[in-house]
């Protein structure tokens, strides 16, 4: 059976890919701050399991390592850890401001978020997904890595240094397979603070974009970067 | 509703049966642990969903909203243990449980862990500084023997300093070392008078409280001074004294009228304000004994969501919490709450059960 570990799966893509995974017969350990959201999850997914999956909802933040610590622990409870998902992120400053004036506070709480805290996530599991058969850490990414949007400054370059991190870590760590995945434009909250007051109707729904990961990431497929339209074509 | 403190326990059972990992036992505080009071771990059930999350009482605000109302119980710990000698010189403690009127109190003999049954009525034990205990009469039987006492209570003064002077907490074998007074003490006690801590409190911290207050949560009082809790597995808690203030009983069914939540803070809070309800869930204000004994089998109609530790196997308080939670939910925390290594006792986890 395996375990995935899904950091900010209580909404959007993160909650998605928990319901997907748990349809294939996997075991989830879950995060995110806001209790609520997370309670509900936990209660959506739990009919969803298979035979013997196990899932356990930990409420609390990335940034905290007694927090990632607590997590990992849970998935070692659960007999180890096969999936690493560094899902959770933060948009940094809204709206969307143009570098001239980007606070810079707001962007040092973006890294820790978006970069400090999945490098931490993956130095605490690391032990456990070295005895996995089949290791892999997906790291959330975004097309703003790689593009340059007006407004996207700091969450790009949180994105784009996260992808760097994840193709030195498989260079490190030949063993694990890390991707970065560009989910696409979601019809989530994050998207809909990115764009505020705007009608996001028109983007797909993240449970698309969750699906194409799932098959993915069981897939032989390599390290690398990849956008979700290429996923199903991905081999 | 409320009674003679005399009167004798009857048995109760709830259906959860589980066994308890030695390992999960706090042995001592979380400060020595190296942990703040508030950053013992906390799961939060919930009724509607079934849902558990696992998390740090740190975020117990987070789970509150402007309008509901925390109900605490601000009685403070006494150092009840006092050493005596037995007849033949053996070493042994006495615990006082319960104060009644006269300067009767119900008391514990025992020796080392174990209960000690080798008393018997006119027995005097002198307590030191010139103190001393007489057994007057039976309280509680066990097959053994006599469990607890009705005993006289002689002090050469006031209670409460000759406690602080010679006394020490009630501790049981599962506490390794000695601890003060202090670590016992909720942060919002202000009356002396329980046996043991009432320990769902122990998180709190003036921070927390802050934290409640700034979100629009209210903070109401009730008083019941617990007494020992050293009961065989399904004996019924012993009557204790309890008081809740018209001031409360207001705030209560304001917050209820309002559509707030009233989470009690222990299952002594739940025990105290369901002595007090009536059938339609109106509080009144109440002082005296309470015999009121939570049991599966009654709606319990003065509390929506209680915050409680850890309950041994087939304690009383489990029946409560069956009661309040349902046994399917009780029975997944506790399997939960043993996969995840939570700790029980006084110093160990908490558990949040929420509507």
């Amino acid at each position: 059976m395996p375990v995935a570990l899904i950091t900010g799966s209580s909404r959007g893509l993160g909650r998605e890919l928990a319901l997907e995974l748990a349809g294939r017969g996997w075991s989830l350990v879950l995060d995110a701050r806001g209790c609520e959201a997370l309670s509900a999850t936990e209660a959506d997914l739990r009919g969803r399991l298979g035979r013997g999956a196990q899932l356990v909802a930990v409420a609390g933040d990335v940034t905290d390592g007694a927090h990632r610590e607590a997590l990992v622990a849970a998935a070692e409870r659960m007999g180890g850890l096969d999936l690493l998902v560094n899902n959770a992120s933060t948009l940094g400053a809204t709206p969307l401001p143009p570098l001239e004036r980007y606070p810079l506070e707001v962007l040092r709480e973006a890294l820790e978020v978006n970069l400090i805290a999945p490098l931490a996530m993956a130095q605490a599991a690391l032990p456990l997904l070295r005895r996995s058969p089949d290791p892999r850490i997906v790291n959330i990414s975004s097309d703003a890595s790689v593009e340059a949007y007006e407004g996207w400054g700091g969450y790009g370059a949180s994105k784009a240094a996260l992808d760097q991190l994840g193709k030195v870590l498989h260079v490190e760590e030949p063993a694990i397979r890390v991707w970065s995945i560009d989910p696409g434009d979601m019809q989530t909250q994050m998207h809909q603070d990115a764009f505020p007051g705007e009608d996001i109707s028109d983007r797909p729904l993240p449970a698309f974009s969750a699906r194409l990961i799932a098959g993915f990431l069981e897939s032989d497929s390599r390290s690398g970067r990849y956008r979700v339209d290429d996923l199903a074509l991905a081999r | 509703m409320t009674t003679t403190a005399l009167q004798r326990p009857r048995r109760v059972n709830a259906s959860l049966r589980f066994e308890l990992p030695p390992a999960l036992e706090a042995s001592s505080p979380p400060e020595a642990r190296g942990l703040t009071r508030d950053a013992v771990r906390m799961m939060v059930a919930r009724r509607h969903d079934s849902s558990l999350v696992h998390g740090t009482f740190s975020e117990f605000p987070q789970y509150l909203e402007e309008g509901d109302l925390v109900v605490v119980n601000t009685s403070g710990t006494l150092a009840a243990e006092l050493a005596v000698e037995d007849r033949d010189g053996r070493s042994l403690v006495v615990h006082l449980s319960t104060q009644l009127p006269a300067d009767l109190w119900t008391v514990e003999l025992r020796q080392g862990t174990a209960p000690y049954f080798g008393a018997q009525a006119g027995d005097r034990f002198a307590l030191g500084a010139g103190g001393t205990l007489a057994l007057l009469a039976p309280y509680a039987q066990h097959p053994e023997g006599v469990r607890l006492w009705v005993a006289a209570l002689s002090l050469p003064g006031p209670l409460f300093a000759y406690l602080s002077a010679h006394g020490r907490p009630i501790r049981y074998g599962y506490v390794h070392g000695e601890w003060s007074i202090a670590m016992y003490q909720n942060v919002y006690a202000t009356e002396p008078g329980s046996a043991e801590m009432p320990s769902a409190g122990r998180p709190f911290t003036p921070e927390i409280l802050t934290r409640l207050v700034a979100r629009g949560v209210g903070v109401a009082p009730v008083l019941l001074h617990t007494g020992v809790a050293s009961l065989e597995a399904a004996e019924v808690p012993y009557p204790e004294y309890f008081r809740v203030s018209a001031q409360s009983a207001h705030k209560i069914n304001d917050t209820r009228r309002d559509g707030g939540r009233v989470i009690a803070i222990g299952t002594t809070v739940v025990r105290a304000l369901e002595t007090v309800v009536d059938e339609r869930g109106g509080l009144s204000p109440g002082r005296g004994w309470t015999d009121t004994v939570i049991t599966p089998d009654r709606t319990v109609r003065s509390v929506d969501g209680l915050l409680t530790g850890w309950h041994e196997p087939e304690a009383s308080h489990l029946a409560m919490l069956e009661a309040i939670a349902g046994p399917a939910l009780v029975e997944r925390s506790y399997a939960a709450a043993v996969a995840e290594q939570y700790l029980w006792h006084e110093f160990g986890d908490v558990h949040l059960v929420l509507p």
